[in-house]
């Protein structure tokens, strides 16, 4: 656990008065707080620090005590032990009382730095209902899990928490579970889960919106004389009539066979298929010369 | 009483706040409430955004004025971050598409 400078937080001298500090949390809180900063942890975690170093900094004996031990924090309690056997040893009794911080603040979104010094997680002198600290957690799909409606459950904070994930979520859309936070503090309401979705490429499928993209490989023969083709779509196989005189990366639409539209049932983006017209390789003689007959019609 | 209306004047006594300045957010288009039976009403799903403009006022002395001026920048904030994921989302495509070549 490390030292933690509160000046240097909210960058103010050791002498700063309690205007000073007032005022240079009100400007870096003005800048972090998680309400004109949202989706940024950065932002959050700076604001905590702004928040701890304002709750010890604003109050005086927490600024007191704060002052005094410094750096030597961790040894707050021996130092206190040695003043106080200096004192008896100086004068018979005035047993040295020491400040007593108490813990019971509530709340976890303080540092182990300040617990350890002050006890409890802070923000109790304004004792009022704080909403608990909002978490957010990154999820991996892969295309084909994205493709349908499933449930999942996630550990999030040593919290099992199952959720449903609607069919057609995009790449980076963020969801919101309310009351799946943490806490809150005073009888405040819990914060709430923001949950990130990381949709990973697929070798086949590709996604734009809610269509999807493939290409498919058809012979020579096809794309001249016409045929069919078995196709793979998201949902399942199916055969499709390839016309007559196919020229290379012509696009075929399938209307209704691409991805599904979120939270929009029965409602599907469209599937483009484009031909990859593949040219034989290593004809033989007999193969050349029906070429070569072609070629000189 | 419907179980998605919260009374405003609860929501007063817990965030020890002025039925005033719940009535001045709706006044500036902020939040909407709804009477019934005589009594102010607040609509569950409005509650995160009146929670939001509380802190706002609370934490950062924001007043009414500036807190519309907050929110009317925070839904463009949330819009772009929408759009900049979308062209993401496109422009990945297109690289996938260059892989493949």
């Amino acid at each position: 656990m490390d030292y933690i400078d509160y000046y240097k937080i909210l960058d103010l001298k050791k002498d700063a008065t309690t205007e000073d500090i007032k005022k240079a949390y009100r400007k870096l809180a003005r800048k972090h707080h998680p309400d004109l900063n949202p989706n940024n942890e950065e932002a959050n975690k700076k604001f905590q620090q702004i928040n701890e170093a304002n709750e010890v900094l604003s109050d005086p004996e927490k600024r007191k005590k704060y002052d005094k031990y410094g750096k030597d924090w961790q040894h707050a309690d021996q130092l206190d032990a040695q003043q106080q056997q200096k004192r008896q040893y100086q004068s018979q009794g005035g047993g040295y009382g020491g400040n007593s911080y108490s813990g019971g603040f509530g709340g976890d979104d303080f540092s182990d730095f300040f617990s350890s010094m002050f006890g409890g997680g802070g923000r109790s002198s304004r004792n009022s209902p704080f909403k608990g600290q909002d978490y957010n957690a990154d999820l991996q799909l892969n295309l084909l899990d994205a493709y349908t409606t499933h449930k999942q459950t996630l550990t999030v904070n040593g919290k099992q928490v199952r959720i449903t994930i609607p069919a057609g979520v995009e790449n980076g859309q963020k969801i919101k579970l309310p009351g799946y936070g943490a806490p809150g503090v005073n009888n405040g309401p819990p914060g709430d889960l923001y949950i990130k979705f990381n949709i990973t490429d697929h070798p086949r499928f590709k996604r734009k919106g809610n269509d999807i993209y493939i290409q498919e490989e058809i012979d020579v023969y096809t794309a001249i004389l016409g045929g069919e083709k078995i196709v793979e779509t998201l949902n399942g196989k199916v055969k499709l009539k390839v016309p007559e005189g196919t020229q290379p990366d012509a696009t075929l639409r399938l209307k209704g066979k691409g991805f599904p539209l979120y939270k929009k049932e029965n409602q599907f983006g469209d599937l483009y298929i484009k031909w990859q017209v593949k040219l034989p390789t290593n004809l033989n003689v007999e193969q050349k010369e029906l070429f070569e007959k072609l070629s000189k019609f | 009483m419907e179980t998605n209306l919260i009374p405003v004047e609860d929501i007063c006594a817990y965030h020890h706040v002025e039925i005033n300045f719940i009535q001045s957010l709706e006044n500036f288009g902020l939040i909407h409430t709804t009477v019934k039976k005589q009594s102010l009403f607040l609509p569950v799903d409005e509650l995160t955004k009146l929670e939001q403009y509380l802190r706002l006022a609370h934490d950062l002395e924001i007043n009414l004025e500036g807190i519309h001026a907050v929110s009317h920048l925070l839904n463009q904030l949330q819009n772009m971050q929408e759009e900049i994921t979308a062209l993401q989302n496109e422009l990945n495509y297109y690289k996938q598409l260059n892989q493949h070549h």
